[in-house]
């Protein structure tokens, strides 16, 4: 191996990401000729067109899928840091302020703690449910995502059913942290689940309750139905009609998201960190991510179910369209799936064109600082391209900023009640949901459902 | 019974052999039973569970290992364990002379340290019939005051803590803060502040003590309330609070407790009044109490006496005399064969020292009476048949220092 390893050793380390990358191209060009000239290429290009064409369905959930499960990280990472310099400031504290700008890097590194920490496994743990459960927890979680409409027509998935199977599989989660406590070999564990167990299912019902008001008045279970059933100004928005269910709705969510003053299974004063205790590494930061990603969820649907989703709080048309923006100025669909395979291929090939001349410029630049100067470019003109973008097709862009903004308050909202409350007990907390909250709901059932009732009778 | 061969070591402690190999599977302990009283609490009933809180846990306020006996989420019974913090002051001060004493006891109470280095400071006094100048009096009532500010503001905040609120103990920590920086400038120390002398204090205010303690006062009581306001009447707080580890004044008299938890019932001792020392019979000031004895009354009563130690700083600063910090003393104290029993009221309770002095320079024996070891008995009172949460709520509210509970 001398005759490769030394000229090899002798390579910068720039040429040895370039040679490899020159051997590949060389390959792929010799099988891009052979292809091409045997006629193999171009039928099979057709074919592979022809099927993701045929299964614009499947690939149109696949690719959202994915956008979803990677949309997680950046929105865990988001809140975290605005967990941490929230409650710093309501603290008199300054918070992570070393880390970046205003330390907005320090929740991204506490990623990369966990993951550079040892994954330690305790004596006695039920090993592969101990490794299962944060993967049941983060999955949960993220597949709760999977029918919130960020935006009109940015969704992942339109499901007649879109509540039922959001609290399906958020119950999921619960089993997830059963497993964690269950396996962990740890008392604590085992009482923060069975804590966790006791709190979720008890606050799933009134949770479930309070929203049957808002579906009869939807008339159905599609989030993105009852989000446009609430187009039009603020007054048009459930939370109007469904004042109680709101606030019921907001506590149970409370609980379901085990967020302060419900957050009975972590209680780390009682019992230290409950179902987590045992966990370190990467399998706490799932936890710790499921947590955040729920926060997020739990706001989202709060927002969609109450506060008109995506819908702007007073119709701002007029003033787009005086600024000279109308939607569907420019349609990118007509582009097909030519469309995916661009957003593919050209981030690294901008990348590596606009690091190109900060490399041969800058002779004191490591290719990889070029690399990641290149990638901070590409990144800042894409999002000069989008928001171009979207100065001409506000509908979805809109969207999705009046739906962040909207869920953000709520996030934040989370949060200072973190910085704000103590924790109740769990006599309190199970007391709150059996003899309040359950009859509040059903009451509020009960006149919603008569309430539409007459205003049937009365108009015939 | 077996044979030692037929037994093992234990894993916990190999000093003890038992009779099966000890397992991860094993209760807690694993040698039998020593006294029978053990011998019932580790025998478990159907449904119950061992749960070992400490003595490395979140809210034990140091290294205090409670074992809990639970069914389901209730406390059945309890074992203290204690001793990890176990120094053996009151020996080693019993080899060392009357100045070292000051600076072995100063980590007793390691929150308030004013007042356990002032306690050996008063018996000595006693035994060597020393008149402390009245400057130094004033001074050490000043000293006295702002740390036992300085640790109810922090009590406050960490009964919050414990609770699952995390900002009161920042609140808490602002004004502590203040006030130990202040402290520092007098004494040089920001915890454990060596500062009382025999015969007077380490050295006069000084000017940064002064300006400091101006601008302090200037806001202190509208900061503290202010802050408090966050938790004083909140619906959850005052809900796991209110009601919660209720003592009656006779039990509170026969645990022998004293100081927040003994006001709380309603009994209005506290040292300063019942037993005068220093010049506190010059100043005015009320023992706040209350009737109800729950966590909820304890936790107010240290809100009042925080306004009535603010009250008493006033006073000092408008009375302060002139004169010497220090009494004139020889550098080697040989106090006269006796006893004498010392004590002052501590954020914490009657703080006191039973001291016993043959002559030499050093003390004979020297007990040291600490409140927090009377106030944290009560727990084991208080805690069975409620749930693991109102421990934390209960140990908090009585406010133990393990420091001086293990000596």
């Amino acid at each position: 191996m001398t005759i490769v390893s030394r000229p090899w050793q002798r390579l910068s380390p720039a040429g040895r990401v370039l040679l490899p990358l020159a051997a590949v191209a060389g390959g792929l060009g010799v099988v891009f000729l052979g292809g091409v000239s045997s006629g193999i290429l171009p039928n099979l290009w057709s074919w592979v067109y022809e099927a993701l064409n045929d299964n614009v369905p499947l690939l149109r959930f696949i690719v959202a899928a994915t956008a979803v499960l990677l949309f997680t990280v950046p929105t865990a990472f988001v809140i975290i840091f605005l967990e941490m310099k929230v409650i710093a400031l309501q603290n008199l504290r300054l918070g992570p302020n070393r880390q970046g700008p205003w330390g907005v890097l320090a929740s991204t590194l506490h990623g990369f703690k966990v993951l550079a920490k040892e994954d330690f496994t305790p004596t006695g743990a039920d090993v592969p449910v101990f490794t299962l459960a944060p993967v049941v927890v983060y999955l949960a979680s993220v597949m709760s995502f999977l029918v919130i409409p960020f935006a009109p027509g940015l969704f992942a998935q339109d499901m007649n059913l879109a509540l039922l199977y959001f609290f399906a599989v958020g119950g999921l989660g619960v089993v997830g942290l059963m497993m964690a406590g269950w396996s962990s070999f740890n008392k604590y564990s085992l009482l923060g689940a069975l804590r966790a167990a006791a709190q979720i299912i008890s606050y799933e019902i009134p949770l479930t309750l309070s929203v049957v008001g808002v579906i009869l008045l939807a008339g159905t279970l599609s989030l993105n139905t009852i989000v446009h059933q609430q187009a039009g100004t603020f007054l048009d928005w459930y939370v109007f009609r469904q004042p109680l269910a709101f606030v019921i709705f907001f506590i149970a969510a409370t609980a379901e998201g085990n967020r302060t003053p419900f957050d009975l299974t972590e209680a780390d004063s009682e019992i230290v960190a409950g179902f987590a205790t045992e966990y370190s590494g990467m399998r706490f930061g799932f936890f710790f991510f499921a947590e955040y990603v729920n926060v997020f969820i739990l706001s989202a649907l709060t927002v969609t179910l109450f506060l008109g989703g995506w819908n702007a709080p007073l119709d701002l048309t007029p003033v787009w369209q005086a600024l000279g923006a109308h939607p569907g100025a420019i349609d990118l669909s007509g582009l097909g799936v030519g469309l995916l395979i661009a957003v593919l291929v050209v981030p690294p090939i901008l990348t590596v064109l606009l690091a190109l001349p900060f490399w041969m410029l800058f002779t004191r630049l490591r290719f990889w600082q070029a690399l990641v100067i290149g990638f901070l470019c590409f990144n800042a003109l894409a999002g000069a391209a989008v928001l171009i973008w979207a100065a001409f097709s506000f509908d979805a862009v809109m969207g999705l900023l009046w739906f962040l903004g909207k869920t953000y308050v709520f996030v934040v909202i989370f949060v200072w009640m973190r910085a704000t409350l103590p924790r109740v007990r769990i006599d309190q907390l199970m007391g709150f949901a059996w003899k309040w909250l359950l009859p509040a709901s059903l009451a509020n059932l009960f006149v919603t459902a008569l309430a539409i009732l007459i205003i049937a009778q009365v108009r015939g | 019974m077996t044979s030692p061969e037929t037994k093992v070591r234990s894993l916990d402690d190999p000093s003890v052999f038992v009779d099966t190999p000890a397992t991860i599977y094993d209760a807690i302990p694993p040698y039998p039973p020593r006294t029978e009283r053990e011998a019932e609490f580790y025998t478990l009933r159907e449904g119950e569970m061992l749960i070992n809180i400490g003595p490395q846990h979140p809210s034990t306020h140091g290294v205090l290992r409670v074992v809990l006996k639970i069914d389901g989420e209730r406390i059945v019974d309890l074992d203290p364990v204690l001793g990890y913090l176990h120094r053996g002051v009151e020996k080693i001060c019993e080899n060392s002379d009357w100045h070292m004493v000051i600076s072995h006891c100063d980590p007793l109470e390691y929150i308030a340290s004013m007042f356990s280095e002032y306690v050996p400071v008063l018996a000595a006094e006693k035994l060597l019939d020393v008149t402390v100048p009245r400057r130094a009096e004033y001074i050490r009532v000043l000293a006295c005051e702002l740390n036992r500010i300085s640790s109810h503001a922090l009590f406050m905040g960490w009964l919050a803590l414990d609770l699952g609120g995390i900002t009161p103990i920042l609140y808490g920590f602002l004004e502590r803060d203040e006030i130990v920086e202040m402290l520092a400038a007098l004494t040089g120390q920001r915890l454990l502040f060596n500062y009382m002398r025999i015969g007077g204090v380490n050295g006069d205010l000084n000017h940064e003590f002064m300006s400091r303690l101006g601008d302090w006062m200037s806001h202190a009581l509208r900061h503290i309330e202010d802050s408090m306001t966050l938790i004083n009447s909140n619906e959850i707080f005052v809900g796991r609070t209110r009601g919660l580890g209720r003592i009656d004044r006779q039990t509170a008299l026969r645990m022998c407790l004293s100081g927040p938890p003994l006001r709380a019932t309603g009994i209005p001792y506290d040292v300063r009044r019942a037993h005068p020392y220093s010049v506190y019979p010059e100043l005015e000031f009320e023992i706040p109490t209350r009737e109800e004895g729950d966590s909820y009354a304890r936790y107010l009563l240290h809100l009042d006496e925080i306004k009535q130690s603010i009250h008493i700083i006033d006073q000092v600063l408008h009375r302060l005399p002139d004169g010497p910090v220090m009494a004139k003393l020889p550098r080697l104290l040989r106090p006269r064969p006796g006893r004498a029993w010392a004590a002052i009221e501590s954020p914490r309770g009657q703080y006191g020292v039973y001291a016993m002095s043959d002559g030499t320079d050093q003390p004979f024996r020297l007990r040291i009476h600490d409140p927090s070891f009377f106030n944290l008995q009560a727990v084991g009172l208080l805690t069975p048949g409620h749930l693991i949460a109102d421990i934390m709520a209960i140990m908090a509210s009585l406010d133990p220092i393990m420091g001086g509970v293990d000596k």
